[in-house]
């Protein structure tokens, strides 16, 4: 179904989704992906087009962090933006098992 | 596309090794244009393996038509039987079965058959002309051999001249889109008769005694005993002992087993098919893993798999050769049971760095074959003298052990200037010329002190001990666990993903192991540290001493480092010895490690401190659930004494590989003979009202907790069949789409974790449920409790519990009877209720009057009449359920003691280990899986703390279940009295059907719900045949006389084999066998001698006892298989002319025509792929039946499966058909 603008739900969706992302620049991200790597937690950058830049401190491999990641929008199917009042996302370190 | 091939059958003498072992009635498949070459090779090589001598191995297209034009020069009946593929089962079986046309060839006559094959992967063949177990039998003689059928596309190439191939077992593969590979066709066989160079049967050098069977590889073997000759004549390395050279080519030199060669990253596949006839193996592959499933992205990872007779699967190694890092050298194939990779079943893969073109030699002279570079890989670089590659730039001295490795053992040597010149960058102790750690140089490293030790091991209360064990223990708690302060218990390592590994391992055992009833004097001077699944160099790095490899092993008192990288969450590493395995493993010379997912923080459950490891502890995590972890090894082979210093079940020589001693799990053990505290009676064996608990593990949860459970085999040969009673869990643990089960088939090196959660306090009774396991003590609890426990910190993410209503007080004497039972049903279920009577009546297993006059049957209360009067055939009790149904079960005993054979519980026969009184109990239960239920009231045993759950005679005992999901196929099976009742046939199939499904006879299509042959109605699923296969062995029948049948020996088609070998017969081979309370054992319809091969033939014999499955082509089937049996020996079930998902809830998962590795507890459905009569929907007699010739078959695990053309009168046609105008 087209809105005023010709826009259907899913462009309106996508739409809201990168205004979100451009409007926490710079708050730490928790985001899934259903590809590899999965999970990512990082501060956002910025937004190109309909892609988020992430800096990513920690995936599920180490290889793959302290990088830019840019992240499809449509690729997300989950995240969570650190916010005032809100619980904080964990800070992860290697631990060893220790902890 | 059109293939073609003519394979004549032939006889040949096959010799097996370099040292002339040699098989004088070997048989084979070869192809026509080289049966004069073979046999001319044959004769001027007597003495000596000829290459062509090997199980033919031919390749084609998924897609083609195969035709092979197959002609026999054996003097008896044979034939081509092809697995997997599509054929006229009237023309191409290779079979006489039912009442087909024989598809068999006479000798010197010729046959053409036909094939489709319409699905990529491994087409074995063998002949069935003659069934026979034994060395006359044609299987395990060596008429076996496999078709790979490769993607559509594909073509090969000879890897060492690039030219065609028409046959052999190894190929390189090439595919306009997808990458080249490596193929490796690997056989395993095992049981085909073996003479020595003298023509005696071969001699075991330590014992003096006749060798352990033939477990070879592609027709060849390596067995230490041969090796070892060289050793005691002085030839070579005269200060070895034996084992710990073994595999050693610096020593002997390449052994004759298949050697299997690639450049390092090269992409492979090694084709694994067992074609032998008997034994489950272990495949295990060092350095590498794969997918279980490999057309399935989402399988589980593993490093070591079981495979039974007449099954396959492929093994491509994650990342190619020589695995992530890049690993060169050699890295052993092997069957991880001891006394096999003792015997010779072996090989290696060898992963070169620098091109062979023919023109370089190994260090003791032999050239090295070309080996052609895959087309689109890049060609690795030229040897030079300053950088020969693998294995020339390892200093090493022929006919001598392997040297040691550089850097790792503390204050040991440097590097060579060729080794410098071999090495990484910064090479370090562990780390030489691979660097397992090189992707993250940010990864924390994570350093363990391990030292591997001698000490009493006391495995129950009542003093049953190994004087000699001999464990792994960290370095920190050496005093503690010598001094007795800690228990010993296999050391479990837990680190998180993404860490570096460092193991300083230290060698304290006693370099001299005492002679004494098992075993004999062997000087164990070296150890190591193998280690499976994390990613390390292998030439310095392998704990073993294998081809061109460095010894990564240290001699007593020697500390050695190793490093290893796990790059992502795993599941429990396995580690052990390599050097003195076969000697010492089963004294405890196992641990695992566990890879957590990164970030996750360990914690001792009872104080809440961080700990490194340990078999029970606490796992916390910022982001996932946190979870209890659970790590439990079972192990067979326990060499232990009583308090006396009695050894328990000694071999009748020491040194014998003939299955000594008892079992173990984590070092103890519990066995049902020392539980018959209170009223004396098997029912409360579990109990802990009536025992006390046992001395196993007794893990402990909160109700809720998400559970993990870490499960391996430590040592030494045989099949355990785990179960947790009440729990289940995804059978692949990273697919969620797999099937859900409760029950795991495993063999040694195996590793699974089962990830579960116990939903309902109580006691849940985990065990390894083979009835000589769990008879000797192999089981324990996992304890959930309903309120907070002092000394049981609770998951930090978990939502508190309130206590159960009713709890009972662990001071009674005996458990009491539940007031009421809770519902596990969602509110609003449908109530189905079942009245289930448990009763003697006689039961006849065949046509031939073989019967079971004690037999205890499980019926619908309202069929007990007119069974009891023989108006109705007792069957296995089979319950089907829908999904969304609440199942009340009121179970009533009508057992009575003058019914039972043996009032003592000692059975003679089939025997298990350490008989002992055990008077029969008349009390009974019912044990059901994967539905959900209270397990203080429902899970059909007196377990721990719970309550009642077993009927007195006269008494009805009630359950409740609630069938959350339709699942299938499941088991059912008495929990009362383990020795007594289960041979005698207690035990059914419980089905959880879609919702809505409706099931009728097919004969009427009126209601019918207990009939093993059924067609299931569904508004919106297609009409189904559905037929249920209760797989059963240990069986205890009489003749037609009253005579007592003593299977195998008595339903051998060869007798001779009786006079040939002494203990033929392990104590799991006892009993007959079938399937749903029939057999139709082969010996009876033998007239003069089994080559006649008309022994399937339903015209000479009429139809089998077995179940005749009836069915139109084309129509949908499922198979509900279940053995809820006893016995410890593993079983293949097959069905000519079809094939199914092996997972039947997981549409991705790969199509095979077999079900593998069936023991106790095993379920499987098996939905036809394309239905009745497969993709052509041809009609015939197809046969069901084992895939083990030894001893399955020939004792009556076999039937019919009636696929009709024509209408019949009596079987209606499903659905549609039955409006059409049919001609009956």
């Amino acid at each position: 179904m087209l809105n005023q603008k010709n826009m259907t739900s899913n462009d309106r969706h996508e739409e809201g989704m990168i205004q979100l992302f451009t409007n926490h620049t710079g708050t730490k991200m928790l985001a899934l992906t259903s590809s590899f790597p999965f999970f990512f937690i990082g501060t956002i950058r910025g937004v190109l087009d309909d892609y988020v830049m992430v800096f990513v401190e920690t995936t599920n491999v180490a290889e793959l962090e302290n990088r830019v990641w840019n992240l499809h929008i449509h690729d997300i199917e989950v995240f969570y933006l650190e916010q005032e009042g809100w619980p904080t996302i964990p800070v992860l370190g290697e631990n060893g098992g220790g902890g | 596309m059109r293939r073609f091939f003519h394979i004549v059958a032939i006889p040949i003498r096959i010799v097996l090794n370099q040292f002339g072992d040699y098989n004088p009635n070997g048989m084979m498949y070869v192809l026509k244009e080289n049966e004069k070459k073979v046999r001319k090779l044959v004769r001027k090589n007597p003495f000596t393996p000829v290459e062509l001598v090997q199980p033919l191995m031919i390749r084609a297209n998924e897609g083609d038509v195969l035709e092979v034009l197959f002609e026999n020069k054996l003097p008896f009946q044979t034939g081509f039987h092809l697995e997997e593929a599509d054929y006229d089962v009237m023309q191409s079986d290779g079979t006489d079965a039912g009442f087909n046309t024989s598809s068999l060839v006479k000798k010197g006559e010729r046959k053409l058959y036909r094939f489709r094959l319409n699905h990529a992967g491994v087409y074995p063949f063998s002949d069935l002309g003659n069934p026979a177990s034994g060395e006359k039998g044609s299987n395990s003689n060596g008429l076996f051999g496999a078709l790979f059928v490769q993607k559509r596309g594909s073509w090969w190439t000879h890897p060492e001249t690039g030219g065609t191939i028409n046959s052999g077992p190894f190929a390189d593969i090439h595919h306009p889109f997808l990458p080249s590979f490596r193929e490796y066709g690997w056989l395993f066989h095992d049981e085909m008769e073996t003479k020595d160079l003298t023509g005696n049967k071969p001699l075991d050098l330590m014992t003096g005694e006749e060798r352990e069977s033939t477990h070879a590889v592609n027709f060849r073997y390596e067995p230490l005993g041969n090796r070892k000759k060289l050793i005691e004549e002085g030839v070579v390395c005269p200060e070895c002992e034996g084992e710990e050279v073994h595999h050693d080519s610096w020593v002997f030199g390449d052994p004759a087993t298949p050697v299997l060669r690639g450049y390092k990253g090269d992409p492979a596949v090694i084709r694994v098919v067992h074609s032998g006839v008997k034994e489950t193996h272990v495949f295990h592959y060092h350095v590498h893993q794969w997918l279980k499933d490999p057309v399935n992205q989402e399988s589980e990872i593993v490093d070591a798999q079981s495979i039974s007779p007449q099954s396959w699967y492929d093994v491509a190694p994650l990342y190619g050769l020589g695995s992530l890092q890049g690993s060169i050298g050699d890295a052993i194939v092997h069957c991880h049971l001891y006394p096999h990779f003792d015997v010779g079943m072996w090989g290696m893969n060898r992963v070169f760095d620098t091109l062979q073109d023919g023109s370089q030699c190994y260090p003791d002279g032999t050239r090295i074959k070309a080996l052609k570079p895959l087309p689109d890989r890049p060609a690795p670089p030229k040897p030079t003298k300053e950088k020969p590659g693998f294995p020339n730039f390892i200093p090493g001295k022929v006919g001598f052990k392997a040297p040691r490795p550089p850097l790792g053992i503390v204050g040991g040597r440097g590097l060579t200037e060729l080794e410098r010149n071999a090495a990484i960058e910064n090479p370090r102790p562990g780390a030489v010329f691979t660097d397992p750690c090189g992707f993250n140089p940010e990864a924390p490293v994570i350093e363990y002190r391990i030292s591997a030790i001698e000490l009493p091991l006391i495995y129950n209360r009542q003093g049953w001990n190994d004087p000699k064990g001999r464990i792994f223990v960290l370095d920190d708690d050496l005093e503690s666990v010598l001094s007795g302060n800690k228990k010993p218990e296999p050391l479990v390592i837990h680190t998180p993903a993404g860490a570096c590994v460092r193991i300083l391992f230290t060698n304290r055992l006693p370099d001299v192991a005492g002679g004494d009833a098992f075993q004999l004097f062997t000087r164990t001077y070296e150890a190591g540290f193998h280690i499976h699944f994390m990613k390390f160099d292998v030439l310095v790095n392998d704990g073993a001493n294998v081809g061109w490899n460095y010894d990564s092993s240290v001699l007593q008192g020697q500390t050695i480092q190793y490093e290893y990288y796990a790059d992502v969450e795993l599941k429990a590493w396995f580690y052990h010895d390599h050097l003195f395995a076969g000697h010492h493993q089963q004294h405890g010379v196992f641990g695992s490690g566990v890879i957590h997912p990164r970030f996750t923080a360990f914690l001792d459950s009872a104080t809440g401190e961080p700990v490194i490891h340990g078999t029970e502890i606490t796992a916390v995590h910022p982001l996932i659930p946190d979870y209890r972890d659970y790590s439990l090894f079972v192990h067979d082979f326990a060499l232990l004494y009583n308090k006396d210093g009695r050894p328990i079940q000694p071999p009748d020589y020491p040194g014998s590989q003939d299955d000594p001693g008892v079992f173990g799990v984590n070092y103890t053990c519990e066995p049902l003979q020392f539980r018959l505290n209170g009223p004396a009676d098997p029912a409360y064996s579990f109990s802990s009202f009536v025992n006390g608990d046992p001395y196993t593990p007794v893990f402990r949860c909160y109700q809720n907790d998400p559970l993990r459970i870490r499960l391996i085999q430590g040592a030494q040969e045989e099949s355990h069949s785990f179960h947790i009673h009440g729990m289940r869990w995804k059978a692949e643990r990273p697919d969620v789409e797999t099937r859900y089960e409760s029950q795991k088939h495993i063999g040694i090196s195996e590793s699974f974790t089962l990830e579960t959660l116990a939903t309902h306090d109580g006691d849940y009774l985990w065990s390894f449920a083979t009835e000589e396991d769990i008879w000797n003590g192999l089981w324990g609890l996992i304890r959930s409790y309903g309120e907070t426990q002092q000394d049981l910190i609770r998951l930090p993410d978990q939502p508190f519990v309130n206590a159960s209503a009713e709890k009972p007080s662990p001071s009674l004497k005996i458990p009491p009877k539940a007031d009421f039972l809770n519902s596990p049903a969602p509110e609003g279920a449908p109530l189905r209720k079942f009245r289930v009577a448990a009763f003697h009546v006689p039961v006849v297993y065949s046509q031939y009057g073989e019967h079971d006059p004690y037999a205890i049957v499980f019926a619908r209360e309202e069929d007990m009449g007119a069974i009891l009067r023989g108006e109705q055939t007792p069957e296995p009790l089979i319950l089907r359920a829908n999904a969304g149904d609440e199942v009340e079960i009121s179970l009533t005993s009508y057992l009575t003691e003058d019914r039972f054979p043996f009032k003592d519980g000692i059975w003679p026969y089939p025997e298990i280990k350490e008989q002992a009184y055990y008077p029969p109990s008349l009390r009974i239960s019912l044990h059901p899986q994967l539905v959900q239920y209270d397990v203080k009231t429902s899970s059909g045993e007196n377990a721990g703390y719970n309550f009642e759950q077993t009927a007195g005679p006269g008494e009805t005992i009630t359950y409740r279940w609630y069938v959350d999901q339709p699942f299938g196929a499941s088991c059912l099976w008495d929990m009362a009295d383990l020795r007594n009742h289960r041979s005698l046939g207690t035990f059914g199939t419980f089905i959880a059907e879609p919702r809505g499904t409706e099931s009728v006879h097919p004969y009427t299509l009126q209601g019918e719900e207990s009939d093993s042959s059924v067609v299931l109605k569904h508004p919106f699923l297609p009409e189904t045949r559905e037929f249920v296969l209760t797989m059963f062995d240990g069986a205890r029948l009489l003749n037609n006389i009253g005579e007592l049948i003593t299977d195998p020996a008595d339903g051998l088609l060869d007798q001779d084999q009786l006079e040939e070998e002494e203990d033929l017969f392990d104590t799991y081979d006892q009993g007959s066998r079938g399937f749903n309370y029939r057999t139709e054992r082969l010996v009876h319809r033998m007239k003069n001698d089994y080559q006649t091969a008309d022994l399937f033939s339903s015209d000479v014999h009429g139809d089998p006892s077995t179940p005749l499955f009836e069915a139109y082509a084309g129509d949908p089937v499922t198979i509900r298989l279940t053995n809820p049996s006893e016995r410890r020996r593993a079983h293949t079930f097959r069905i000519h002319g079809h094939y199914w998902n092996t997972d039947a809830m997981d549409l991705t998962s790969q199509v095979k025509s077999f079900d593998g590795h069936l023991i106790t507890g095993h379920a499987a459905d098996l939905k036809l792929h394309y239905g009745a009569g497969s993709y052509y929907g041809f009609s015939g007699d197809y046969l069901y039946r084992s895939g083990n010739i030894q001893w399955d078959i020939e004792l009556g695990m076999w039937g019919l499966f009636r696929v009709y053309e024509r209408w019949q009168k009596h079987l209606p046609p499903l659905g549609t058909k039955r409006n059409a105008d049919h001609q009956l």
